[in-house]
């Protein structure tokens, strides 16, 4: 096999690897809220989820091939490499790629593991980034838009992910409190089923479009490398197997589940009745649906999260954890320059490590975290069995590993 | 730099507001809207209240129709305008 084969070969099974990381971290934006409820059991909420993941990633026929041309300078405007960087035959782009797609991975796994809901695509971003600036300095960044249309870190990441839970929260807010003066005296035999399918619609809904936005990012980095290094020339459609990859993997990883983000979100920041679920993501369709119309990117997690916050102000008593809004917000901060660290080392380390061994020396070392971050998970293992117990943090550490959970491999 | 930061600030404001307005609408209306449609079938008149309420679902399944159609269409690369109350796909220009 020569330089030029595995390193796209490592690109691709990373960036699908991204791509599964992406399904299970965000499962919760969509299900959290069904499955705190009980509207629908643990695993029959992620069966959905991923169904609809499946059918939104081939929906879209649209080709997100210039999703980096938000952040960085690596490709030109019809989506083709730069030339400069593909004038090794497309070592350097790929090994660009590739830095910035571990980063990312690395930085969905820890905060997968401290059960943080926290954006794949900005955490995309920001490896590209850390790797652009390791390879071309600063200039390889686009801080900002051109003055048109938003664009750039500024106006594609950090205005969207400040504006959007706020908006989101906003709806909610309202919603949930709307729903609550007109259901006051209601039985709640009427209302629990009611909102129980009110519910089911909406997550439904949060589901679909996610699988439509977020599947089409990897399958345009895919395609990207396979246009760097020769194997694909077409800008305007993706190889079936591309996409059909994708599909699968993002996927597969909302059906892994992510419990330890939904717990978070379903119960560590507001205990939610079944009207607050419906209100939090009839709010989260709508604020995502709205923004895609009106071109404004935004995060389906930032979304989400404010939605559910907004429930916790919206409904009367309600209480709202503010110290895990607040490990939240933290972690939404530190997305972007963590993942963008982890690219550039990822990139300078393989940059070094030579054409053959430094490709494989990356995926080696974010092989290797992977493992120790799942090991650490293993110590408070939450999944389908616990995903509901009351919030004080964490369950409790091993006990929680049992053999049947195992077997079972609700883990995530 | 900075003025295209500014510039930045001005286009996500701009963009923003039109967000929360639909969003307050659809978003939160509409949940609304399907609690009065609980509402009106917990109520005691039963054949009133379950025309009211039909009316009323029929709102919300318009709503959830079009979110559905909106993802579908710019999936196909369409574009969706809702400005005729029913939505128009159509190529984008």
């Amino acid at each position: 096999m020569s330089a030029e084969t595995l390193i796209l070969a490592l690109v691709v099974v990373t960036a699908l690897g991204f791509d599964f990381t992406n399904g299970f971290h965000d499962t919760g934006n969509a299900m959290a809220t069904s499955i705190a409820t009980g509207a629908l059991k643990p695993r029959v909420a992620v069966a959905l989820s991923a169904v609809l993941n499946l059918a939104g990633a081939f929906l879209s026929v649209a080709v997100a091939l210039t999703v980096t041309n938000a952040v960085v300078h690596i490709q030109q405007k019809d989506g083709t490499p730069s030339p400069s960087l593909t004038a090794d035959g497309g070592q350097q782009l790929l090994m660009l790629v590739l830095g910035g797609l571990i980063g990312a991975i690395v930085w969905n796994l820890l905060t997968w593991l401290l059960g943080l809901p926290s954006s794949s695509s900005h955490a995309l971003f920001g490896g590209l980034i850390g790797a652009a600036i390791a390879a071309l300095g600063w200039h390889g960044v686009n801080w900002v838009g051109d003055g048109t249309k938003l664009g750039g870190v500024v106006g594609k990441v950090i205005l969207p992910a400040v504006l959007s839970p706020v908006v989101a929260c906003i709806v909610a807010a309202a919603g949930t409190w709307m729903v609550y003066r007109i259901v006051l005296g209601v039985a709640a035999r009427f209302t629990d089923n009611g909102f129980r399918w009110g519910q089911i619609g909406t997550a439904s809904l949060v589901s679909l479009a996610h699988g439509t936005s977020d599947a089409q990012k990897t399958m345009g980095v895919i395609t990207l490398a396979l246009i760097a290094s020769g194997h694909w020339h077409s800008t305007t459609s993706i190889p079936v197997w591309v996409k059909l990859a994708c599909a699968l993997a993002i996927a597969t990883g909302t059906y892994l589940g992510g419990w330890r983000i939904i717990r978070t979100l379903g119960k560590g920041l507001v205990e939610i009745e079944p009207p607050q679920g419906m209100a939090a993501e009839a709010s989260s369709a709508a604020v995502i649906l709205a923004s895609s119309h009106l071109g404004f990117a935004l995060s389906t997690t930032h979304v989400a999260t404010g939605s559910i916050l907004g429930t916790g102000l919206g409904k009367p008593g309600a209480e709202v954890r503010w110290a895990v809004a607040g490990r939240m917000v933290m972690g939404w901060l530190l997305t972007l320059p963590a993942a963008a660290i982890v690219g550039a080392a990822m990139y300078g380390i393989g940059h070094v490590c030579g054409d053959v061994g430094g490709p494989v020396v990356d995926v080696a070392i974010m092989l290797g975290l992977a493992g120790y971050i799942y090991l650490r998970s293993r110590r408070s293992a939450v999944g389908a069995h616990n995903v509901n117990d009351e919030w004080e943090g964490m369950p409790a550490s091993g006990a929680a590993v049992s053999a049947p959970e195992l077997t079972s491999g609700g883990v995530a | 730099m900075s003025g295209a930061f500014v510039h930045d600030v001005r286009l996500a404001l701009d963009a923003i507001w039109k967000v929360l307005l639909a969003s307050v609408l659809l978003g939160a209306g509409l949940p609304a809207v399907f609690a009065l449609a609980i509402r009106s079938l917990a109520g005691g008149r039963l054949v009133v209240g379950r025309v009211v309420a039909g009316v009323l679902l029929l709102v919300v399944a318009y709503g959830v129709a079009s979110g559905l159609l909106f993802i579908v269409a710019s999936g196909q690369g369409k574009d969706i305008s809702f400005a005729h109350v029913i939505p128009v796909i159509s190529s984008p220009s």
